[in-house]
């Protein structure tokens, strides 16, 4: 089965929030994406992209013109204050009957070359920690666990944490 | 002392933006990591695609710290993407220097990052913490803030240049 890789354009925010959900749903939070294609649209393909994909796309079954969007990354770009610029890996995900054909190797390829380019010391991204075959795959490639080997902890301010803090009302 | 003003840093401020960070590492017991120069700094944060962004607090002359400086705390942050929510603030360094702690500057800087969090339409804050840094994990808990890597289980990864280099010749 022939696969290609591309940039997502402004006509895929339904395929791409369609993955997410997919993705979510095997982290077995799908209740909690909110987000719509709208703001997918916004987010994505305005004057400020907040994040950028890539997608895997097959020709459809019925060996016609018809193309389906199969896996993806979604990645953007942050700052390390150490070393500089680096990638972050935000989702990937490959749906389930497309998987061992090489398409998650390619694109963490297309991931990695693009980091080289755009002169990133390093991509970063969380991995669930029951998540075995994920952090199988990308230790087999050399990501350290930084959890464990540096003890950092991922942390979130909720969007009413954030409204008391930045009420006028002080301490 | 609680005379102080914050403010968005400017191309001027990056060799105090890079002297905080150092002083944060060194904290932090890792400051031969800080490869980062004056140039980078520069170049990524006030060029045309800033990919970072900075508030440092500055006290008056008079009040400058021991070794004559007035930039005495900073915080960097830069958007992020949440696919199930949307933009998010994240909050990369965050420092006030030992002499100048006790005041409200911390509280004051994390004030204005929710503030511009709200503004720009964010969902949320996000940021890491050494699980050992008890007194910060403690200044983030009081304010509401959840641990994730313990409610949901995520482990921060990296992949090291040399990896990525060794994945684009494969």
């Amino acid at each position: 089965m022939e696969y290609k890789l591309r940039k997502a354009e402004p006509r895929d925010v339904s395929d791409i929030l369609r993955l997410v959900k997919e993705l979510a749903k095997y982290e077995e939070m799908e209740d909690q994406v909110m987000l719509t294609e709208k703001e997918l649209l916004e987010d994505g393909f305005g004057d400020t992209p907040f994040y950028h994909c890539i997608l895997a796309e097959i020709q459809g079954e019925n060996g016609t013109d018809d193309l389906k969007v199969v896996g993806f990354a979604m990645y953007y770009f942050t700052y390390d204050p150490w070393s500089g610029k680096q990638l972050y890996l935000e989702d990937f995900y490959v749906m389930d009957k497309y998987r061992g054909m090489g398409i998650g190797s390619a694109i963490l390829k297309q991931l990695s070359d693009l980091a080289m380019k755009t002169r990133c010391t390093g991509m970063m991204f969380v991995v669930a920690e029951n998540n075995e075959s994920s952090i199988n795959f990308y230790k087999q490639r050399g990501a350290e666990d930084l959890s464990e080997e540096e003890g950092w902890r991922l942390y979130k301010f909720h969007k009413e944490d954030l409204l008391k803090l930045a009420a006028p009302a002080e301490e | 002392m609680a005379n102080f003003i914050l403010r968005k840093a400017e191309s001027k401020d990056v060799s105090d933006i890079l002297r905080l960070i150092k002083e944060l590492a060194k904290f932090e017991e890792m400051e031969e990591q800080v490869i980062l120069t004056e140039k980078d700094l520069l170049e990524d944060g006030f060029g045309d695609h800033p990919f970072y962004h900075c508030l440092v607090a500055e006290v008056p002359k008079e009040h400058q710290s021991s070794e004559g400086y007035t930039v005495i705390a900073f915080a960097m942050y830069y958007f992020t993407y949440d696919p199930w929510i949307g933009k998010l603030l994240y909050l990369e360094d965050f420092y006030v220097m030992q002499d100048f702690r006790g005041f409200g500057i911390g509280s004051q800087i994390l004030k204005v990052l929710s503030e511009t969090a709200v503004k720009t339409r964010c969902s949320s804050m996000h940021f890491i913490v050494a699980e050992n840094n008890k007194c910060s994990i403690e200044f983030y808990k009081r304010r509401g803030a959840a641990d994730l890597s313990y409610e949901e289980g995520w482990r921060l990864f990296a992949i090291d240049k040399e990896d990525l280099l060794k994945m684009t010749t494969k």
